[in-house]
Order: C-alpha cells, then structure tokens, then sequence
C-alpha cells in the first residue's frame, strides 16, 4: 500500500511508514518464456523480489543463499526434476523449511498423488494467468 | 491493480512474446516433423519424444500469453505422443492437422 506523505510534509506532521511487505520468491524452471513471465508477474503484480534459476541443481544453490520465503518449482526438468529437488531441498537444513509450490503442465491423475507425498504448500498449474499467479501463491501462503 | 499497471503489464507480455516466437515456431516445426515421420511410418523415438517435450511446453506456455486454444491443442498432442511407441499411423492426419492450427493459432497473436 502506497501511502502519500505529501500532505504531511507540506504540515510538517511526522511521515507515516509504509507497511510493505516485500516477500522474496525463487522461481526454478527450464523454460524461459515461463521463467520470465512468471517473474514479470510476481515483481509487477505483487511488488515481490524475485530470483530464479534454470535447474534444479542451480535451484538448489540459490535457494541455500539467497533464503528465498518461497519457492516456485517446475516439475518437468531434465536432469533433476521437480520432485527430486524438493527432496534435496529437505535434506538441507539451511533450506528445509522453506515452503514448495510445484508449477507444472502435468495433469494426469497419477502425478497428482505423487505430488501428494513430496510435502509441497500446493500444486499450481500450467498455464497460469499472468495476473492472478501472486494471489494464488498469496493465498496458499496466508500472506495478505 | 490499475487499468494503467494492467496495459503496461500486457505490453510487456507482448514484447517477451516476440522474443519467445521463434522458439514457438521451432516447437511447432517438431510436431510437423513428427507428424510426417508418423505418416510415412517413420517415426523415431527421439522424434517421438521431440515431439513429446515440445507439445508439453507449449501446452504450459500457450495460454500463459492468452492463447488458451492453444494449450489445450497441445495437450492433446503431448497426450498422443505419450504412447511408448509413437501415435498410430492412422492418427497422422489429427497429428497434421492439430499442428497446422497450433502453428496459426500462434502466428495469429500480435
């Protein structure tokens, strides 16, 4: 929330503080126009850091430095793919408790209960809206 | 957001489509290679899961840039090249024919 200190200046009223909560979002897909859109969504539309990464593995090293507040996974990579890193993810305690959301085009009953079993905050699908992607990812997480 | 904050949202969706058409059009040029190779029962296993991993990406894609259509049409594709060996000769037609919509479908968006 935007807040206009203007009037408070022009006063001489002390400047209230902006609450923004700016979170940080670890985006890790293969695919780049997917990649981007979904950062250009996550910085336009919700005002939030964004990082990414091409791989999993990569995914991994950043995830342990840059201690994002989320994680946005691809399931379908090559070489590690989705599920494989989110359990290299729990392996790490610097990156063990940071929350999952899967990201994926797959839609087949089977995949769903295994993405079930890995512990993930939630499944989001393939394609998403541009505009609605941060308050899926908001809601699931609670942050208003 | 604002109407302002959306069209300038939607122009840079626009400007990242531009930069990804081209390997839009490559993906679409592996579902037609695949699409002959099946007609002339030629078909290989790396066209099969060219095809495969193509029509995937497109399905995830597509609609991400607002062509809904499109998504859906590869979806049913990468359905059809799930298949361990390939689509049967006989669905060459659909194969042909689902690719040449996806291919206008995508060179319809400005």
């Amino acid at each position: 929330m935007a807040i206009d200190n203007s009037r408070a200046r022009a006063d001489n009223r002390p400047l209230e503080i902006t609450a923004t909560v700016a979170h940080k979002v670890l985006i890790i897909d293969d695919e780049d126009d997917i990649r981007e859109v979904a950062a250009l969504s996550l910085e336009s539309v919700a005002g939030w850091e964004v990082i990414t990464a091409s791989s999993g593995a990569h995914g991994l090293t950043r995830a342990a430095a840059e201690q994002p507040d989320a994680i946005l996974l691809d399931v379908m990579m090559p070489g590690m793919d989705g599920p494989t890193t989110v359990g290299e993810l729990r392996k790490n305690p610097a990156t063990a408790a940071i929350p999952v959301l899967l990201l994926t085009a797959k839609v087949q009953a089977t995949d769903q209960r295994r993405f079930a079993d890995l512990g993930v905050k939630a499944v989001l699908f393939k394609p998403f809206d541009p505009l609605e992607l941060s308050n899926q990812i908001a809601s699931v997480l609670g942050w208003s | 957001m604002e109407p302002a904050e959306i069209a300038k949202l939607a122009a840079t969706l626009d400007l990242l489509w531009q930069r990804f058409l081209p390997q839009m059009l490559e993906r679409i040029a592996l579902l037609e290679t695949a699409a002959t190779g099946c007609r002339n029962a030629t078909l290989t296993e790396a066209q099969i899961r060219a095809a495969h991993n193509a029509a995937h990406n497109l399905a995830g894609s597509l609609g991400t840039f607002d062509l809904t259509r499109g998504s859906v049409l590869a979806r049913e594709l990468e359905l059809m090249y799930s298949v361990g060996d390939g689509p049967a000769p006989e669905l060459a037609p659909q194969l042909t024919s689902l690719a040449a919509e996806l291919q206008s479908i995508v060179e319809s968006r400005k």
